[in-house]
């Protein structure tokens, strides 16, 4: 079997014992309004991890995905607030716009000033996060946040009548959209490439440069999706919003198998690893264990996937070694 | 077959920094035909296929391709061309299936998706075309070596009148592995395709090639046709003398010192096998061979560098471990082929380099260095060693090559050395100085230091050696003890051939 399907099939695994756990310990973990509550859970962080998907397969980062929500989500609530005339889809595509803008910004900043990753985006980070505290809405010289009155934006936190969450349909879009692109389209297949050989893809004529762009402008156009319907279940726009979200993120890309070396996983697999961080958080606030635990619990499961990632790579490298070994031993014997 | 010219290189010239590395080169390729080329190390091959990659800009000389003139200014040029080079490392993308890898960069799309029926459906066309059958979707990192320069070779065909170049090919190829990369080479041949083969191996050639180019110091020295083939006067021809001089017999002799370094059955699985040898104490003993022999991993796992599978080693007779703390605790050094990765610490100083292994005896039980004492081990191995600038503060990246190789032979000797392991001592080290290091590592082993010398420069490994070993294909191949030697019985020995039986071969 091909190490990619065992790899899918061990994330699948570990959600499954995790929902066995929960739903045994708990007659009201598989409750349909508490299954939709995990869904719902699920849903921001996983939009954004559609896009850290194609970033982390390129071999790269994203650090600024919870601050590039929070601004657009700042940016809207400004809207909002002073230019309560301007339609809703409007607004939207403001926010929308904003993060595809704050994207690109991180991907001039990795291909073109040819900054690493990981220092580019930690710095777009604070720039992102500043800009919020900047927009925010003051009186008389202090922050005030303002709750949002908007009915027709608030729609965005509401459900259809089974009690499926919006957020967790266009979730469920972005993750079929995404799975596409990447498995039906040049530019997935060349986000393979560029992150597994980088300078075989040059050799080969691929715009490594453009892919890379394109997985940071993709990862901020999720960032301005998932704000609106953030700020719309917040229903006011904080600076702290979204802090620390980039962390779930992660740790949901991680999970669902792709490596940071790049060129492994796929947004089915991210969409399996958001499922597995929510349904974590959700039984450990169960249990009565404070927002400590599930910090911490979030930065081991992270080390473990790493470190689980790593050995299982060794576990195939030695065992294709093995056949080579074998055909060794042939040749000794014919000498 | 058609005998149409495929590549011609005429006069080429290359020269790096006021050395001129080819010195007019001609080089033609037909379509349809194995053409190996051979040469000793610095012969002029590598930076041959460079230029013709488009990797180097030649200084001289003039390239056709299919009788037309042909600029190549970079790999994507060549590519264009239809040159394609197999390297020894793959350049396949390992995530991607092996379609995917033919393919990249020439997908076919239907309404802005992959088309991947026609896609696999030419995929499967090239394969039958050239009857080498893989499964296109399997992912290329499942493959075995030689399943994924099969791709590699897939790769290379997607062009008309291609030429593909080898380089080392089977290298890192199993014997059964090679045979079927043989095999496979044979058939392309049938099919028109034009090889460039590059290789050490003269058995290879022997099997393979219709015409063989022969480089030596950056000249061609002859084109010989298949039927011309022998192998005793290509490694002369490689060699350049025509017949073995006294002068340029060395004798190899067992040294009267007690036996220090013991090793017996020393294994890495698929790397080399059931390696055994003793060293005395006061000799240099030389290890030959090919590159991908083994030497340099045999030399490592001494060292505690890599694991050994199998195997014991002694010093003196007691048992040495497998980390590379306490063997340098118990007096080994290693001077590795990679100086500027491996050996040294580029940005740092002469001093901080010298004491950089030797912090156990510069520093007290806290671990505060005594710095007196780490700028006087460090003025002592300037002094001995003629380090030249002799400015202890000076980054060691800004010395030339051999001063920088003295800096490394600084650290270990500063220490109560016992072992002292070299691969490549001479690697890019300009001729005048190359003495020196000998006359350093001679005067190492004349205190009852054991070295090893690893080196693919038969010349330096015959001055430098009271005793070699050589290794072919993961195991010693052959000794020589006692006696006067050449280096053309070395490289006999490094291609298989063994000499002692010299009329099996004829």
């Amino acid at each position: 079997m091909r190490q990619e399907s065992i790899r899918r099939i061990i994330s699948i695994c570990l959600l499954a014992l995790l929902v066995a756990v929960f739903s045994l310990t708990s007659s009201y973990f598989l409750a349909p309004k508490n299954v939709y509550a995990f869904l719902r859970d699920a849903s921001v962080t996983g939009i954004l991890a559609v896009g850290v998907t194609f970033v982390i397969i390129t071999a790269g980062i994203d650090l600024s995905t919870g601050a590039l929500t929070a601004l657009s989500a700042m940016i809207m609530a400004n809207f909002l607030f002073y230019l309560p005339d301007v339609p809703v889809p409007v607004v939207c595509l403001m926010s929308i716009l904003i993060g595809i803008l704050g994207g690109l910004l991180n991907g001039f900043v990795v291909t073109r000033l040819k900054l690493p990753d990981f220092i580019a985006t930690l710095a777009t980070q604070g720039i992102f996060r500043g800009l919020t505290m900047l927009f925010a809405i003051r009186e008389s010289g202090r922050i005030r946040n303002q709750v949002i009155k908007n009915k027709a934006f608030l729609a965005f936190s509401g459900k259809i009548s089974s009690g499926l969450f919006y957020v967790t349909i266009a979730f469920i879009v972005m993750v079929i959209v995404g799975q596409l692109l990447l498995k039906k389209t040049r530019v997935g297949v060349y986000t393979y490439a560029t992150g597994s050989n980088r300078k075989s893809a040059d050799l080969s004529g691929i715009r490594t440069d453009g892919i890379k762009q394109f997985a940071f402008g993709l990862s901020g156009f999720c960032c301005g999706l998932a704000s609106i319907f953030l700020l719309a279940r917040t229903g006011a726009a904080t600076v702290e919003l979204g802090t620390g979200l980039e962390f779930d993120v992660i740790a949901a890309v991680v999970v669902g198998g792709c490596a940071f070396s790049g060129g492994r996983g796929d947004v089915v697999g991210s969409m399996i690893g958001a499922l597995f961080m929510s349904i974590l958080t959700n039984g450990i606030y169960k249990y009565n264990l404070g927002s400590e635990y599930h910090v911490i619990i979030k930065g081991v499961v992270i080390i473990i996937m790493v470190l689980f990632d790593a050995v299982y790579q060794r576990y195939f490298r030695s065992r294709l070694h093995s056949s080579g070994r074998k055909a060794l031993k042939g040749k000794a014997v014919a000498q | 077959m058609s005998d149409q010219v495929l590549l011609r290189a005429e006069n080429i010239h290359k020269s790096f920094s006021g050395v001129q590395v080819l010195k007019g080169v001609n080089l033609e390729i037909r379509s349809g035909e194995v053409h190996a080329l051979m040469g000793e190390n610095g012969a002029g091959k590598s930076t041959l296929i460079k230029i013709i990659m488009g990797v180097y800009p030649k200084d001289e000389g003039t390239i056709w391709i299919q009788g037309k003139q042909a600029e190549i200014n970079s790999r994507s040029d060549a590519q264009r061309l239809g040159l394609a080079v197999i390297y020894q490392e793959l350049s396949l993308i390992p995530t991607l299936t092996v379609m995917q890898n033919i393919l990249l960069g020439q997908e076919t799309r239907r309404c802005g998706l992959l088309d991947s029926k026609t896609m696999t459906r030419r995929v499967l066309e090239l394969m039958e075309r050239f009857d080498l059958y893989l499964d296109p979707g399997e992912v290329v990192e499942n493959l075995s070596i030689a399943q994924q320069q099969t791709v590699e070779i897939l790769k290379s065909l997607t062009v008309d009148a291609p030429l593909i170049i080898m380089d080392e090919p089977t290298a890192s190829l199993s014997a059964s592995e090679s045979e079927r990369l043989f095999d496979i080479i044979n058939r392309l041949r049938d099919k028109g395709v034009g090889i460039l083969y590059i290789t050490h191996r003269l058995e290879e050639v022997r099997l393979l090639a219709d015409r063989l180019t022969v480089l030596r110091d950056g000249e061609n020295v002859a084109v010989v046709e298949k039927k011309d083939y022998d192998p005793q006067k290509i490694i002369r021809m490689m060699i350049g003398k025509d017949i073995a001089t006294s002068a340029d017999r060395v004798a190899m002799h067992r040294p009267g010192g007690p036996v220090g370094l013991s090793v017996r059955g020393l294994t890495r699985r698929g790397v080399f096998e059931n390696v055994s040898f003793d060293a005395h104490h006061g000799e240099i003993l030389g290890i030959g061979g090919l590159v991908g022999s083994g030497r340099t991993e045999v030399l490592r796992t001494i060292f505690g560098a890599d694991r050994a599978d199998a195997g014991e080693i002694t010093l003196d007779g007691e048992k040495i471990g497998g980390t590379v703390a306490g063997n340098i605790k118990k007096g080994f050094g290693l001077i590795p082929e990679d100086r500027r990765g491996q050996g040294f610490i580029p940005l740092q100083s002469i001093r901080k380099n010298i004491a950089l292994t030797n912090y156990d005896l510069l520093s007290n039980a806290l671990g505060i260095v005594n710095s007196g004492r780490e700028s006087r081990m460090c003025d002592d191995a300037i002094s001995n060693l003629a380090v030249r600038p002799n400015i202890p503060s000076m980054p060691v990246i800004n010395l030339s090559g051999g001063n920088q190789q003295k800096v490394v032979v600084g650290k270990w000797m500063a220490r109560d050395l016992r072992v002292l392991l070299v691969d490549e001592p001479t690697a890019g080290i300009d001729v005048g100085v190359k003495e020196a290091i000998y006359q350093i590592l001679e005067g190492l082993a004349a205190k009852g230091v054991i070295v090893i010398v690893v080196s693919s420069d038969l010349q330096e490994l015959l001055r430098v050696s009271t005793r070699i070993l050589v290794m072919r294909k993961g195991r010693i191949f052959r000794e020589f003890n006692e006696g006067f030697i050449t280096q053309e019985d070395v490289l006999a020995a490094a291609s298989g051939i063994d000499n002692s039986r010299e009329a099996d071969h004829e």
